[in-house]
């Protein structure tokens, strides 16, 4: 290994991660105590709401799965390579997160050209909304790259990553499981820590807004009621 | 680090060799043998013969011990110097380079030249290698080994399948994973048994060292395994199943069914904005 190599490994791998943790959990508190009504999406579901469906739906359902993956791979390795251990489940298990990785995508891309396509959209995304669009769309694109180039990931995350994200979570990071993975999955790593840096900067606080029943209850249009002038 | 201290009074090059010097002792002895046994044994024995390496008994009677250190700390940088003995011992091992071994520095790669001199007067050392049958092996070591590469059969020390990492050829399903290299012709690669054994005692790539290190390979998995990976390599080829392109299709089928799923299921969704209430509620429309 260069020391070239070596140098990025320990700026990604072993300074990011702290970076961009300590960026979401103080700004992220600071943001609540001092801008608790900027903690929402900005529904623009009254804006349009033939193209918002196609985004929204698979988009949310798919991502959920999905980081639900990861973070149970995280928390039982154990038990996912107990689960994986008969080659049929382990097909199910990756078969069932790619379907949710490319429904994510196809919801996302979705919502991306409503954005542009449609004139009132576009005066409210602001920049960071398109940084974050394109990030998440780099991201969900490199993980289902990852998944189908370099399959099986549900087991090598469990074997590989786990214990790196251990290391990380207890202030020891061990870049060795690391340091040799394919760049396409180091890509999805860093990429991952930029999303939690950028975290509290963006509309995706609205994930710790709770209660949070935007997954059970039924559709309904956001309105608002603005007085007349001069009222 | 424990001696950081110093650098403000002296020079950095004397710390260096303090520390060093400090921290060389607790290598020797055991430390050293766990450090030979997690990272060398894959390819050198001592006093048991060529695996991918050479065997290291005498090693210090060919070669300069200064030598030693500086090919054992970097051994890339020497063969790309154009070192002589070290494009020797290249050609030897028909090409394949040894690797920079994490963790490895001038008092650990002293502390491994001391260790080898030590055991190489040993009439047995330690670290001969592993002794394994020449017989021809049985059909049901070979589907022992196939069923541990699947990871239908668990490893002892909870070690993941080799499917996780890896294919072969006729595994069935969806097929092997690819983060590794395809092992339809490992056997051939590795030339030996007794190659194959040490390998898969001390896995030795960088992504396969920290994940067997804590959890090895019994010695009574490897010998099936073993079975499984030479029958492979009798018939030769390598994993050509369609394994990708039918998860890739999967996806793709099960993300369209999904939306279909979703379409049926908010099929009574709200399918326009409510114009006259936009209207009504911005004033311009009839009350």
């Amino acid at each position: 290994m260069n020391s070239a190599s070596t140098y990025l490994d320990h700026f990604f791998f072993l300074a990011l991660p702290y970076v961009a943790f300590f960026t979401f959990f103080f700004v992220t508190i600071e943001r609540y105590r001092n801008r608790k009504f900027t903690y929402s999406s900005l529904s623009s579901q009254f804006l349009e709401n033939q193209q918002h469906f196609w985004g929204l739906v698979p988009f949310h359902y798919g991502i959920l799965v999905v980081i639900t993956g990861h973070i149970v791979a995280f928390l039982v390795p154990r038990e996912v390579l107990w689960w994986n251990s008969k080659p049929l489940r382990l097909y199910i298990l990756e078969s069932t997160a790619l379907v949710f990785a490319i429904l994510a995508a196809v919801g996302l891309v979705a919502a991306m050209i409503r954005r542009v396509s449609v004139s009132k959209l576009r005066r409210v995304t602001s920049p960071v909304d398109w940084l974050l669009f394109a990030l998440l769309l780099l991201q969900i694109l490199l993980g289902i790259e990852v998944s189908i180039r370099y399959p099986w990931g549900s087991s090598w995350f469990a074997t590989s990553l786990t214990p790196y994200l251990w290391s990380v979570a207890w202030l020891s990071p061990d870049l060795s499981y690391v340091s040799p993975l394919p760049w396409h999955v180091k890509f999805h790593i860093i990429n991952a820590y930029l999303l939690i840096l950028l975290f509290p900067f963006t509309r995706l606080v609205h994930i710790l807004v709770i209660p949070n029943p935007y997954l059970w209850r039924k559709p309904q249009v956001v309105r608002w009621y603005r007085p007349p002038m001069g009222a | 680090m424990r001696c950081t201290w110093q650098l403000r009074r002296w020079p950095a090059a004397a710390v260096q060799g303090l520390c060093l010097l400090a921290s060389a002792p607790a290598l020797f002895g055991q430390e050293a043998a766990d450090f030979f046994r997690q990272n060398c044994i894959s390819c050198h024995t001592i006093g048991g013969g060529r695996l991918t390496g050479p065997d290291l008994k005498g090693v210090s009677q060919r070669a300069e011990r200064d030598w030693l250190v500086r090919f054992l700390v970097n051994p890339q940088a020497m063969i790309d110097r154009g070192d002589a003995y070290s494009q020797k011992l290249l050609q030897e091992s028909r090409g394949v380079v040894m690797p920079q071994i994490s963790g490895m520095n001038p008092a650990r790669a002293e502390a491994l030249v001391d260790l080898i001199d030590a055991e190489s007067k040993l009439e047995k050392s330690q670290f001969i290698g592993v002794q394994i049958t020449d017989r021809p092996f049985t059909a049901a070591e070979v589907e022992t080994g196939r069923q541990i590469f699947r990871g239908e059969r668990s490893l002892k020390n909870n070690g993941p399948a080799c499917l996780s990492c890896h294919t072969a050829r006729n595994l069935g399903g969806l097929s092997g994973g690819q983060l590794g290299p395809d092992l339809t012709r490992a056997f051939e690669r590795m030339e030996s048994r007794k190659t194959l054994a040490a390998w898969l005692g001390a896995p030795a790539t960088p992504t396969m060292a920290p994940v067997f290190k804590k959890h090895p390979i019994d010695s009574e998995e490897i010998l099936p395994i073993i079975a499984f990976l030479e029958n492979q390599a009798a018939d030769g080829g390598e994993d050509l199943s369609a394994g990708k392109l039918t998860f890739l299709l999967v996806g793709l089928g099960g993300a369209g069914l999904m939306l279909v799923v979703f379409d049926l299921a908010w099929r009574s969704r709200f399918r326009s904005v409510r114009k006259q209430l936009v209207l009504s509620s911005t004033g311009r429309g009839e009350e």
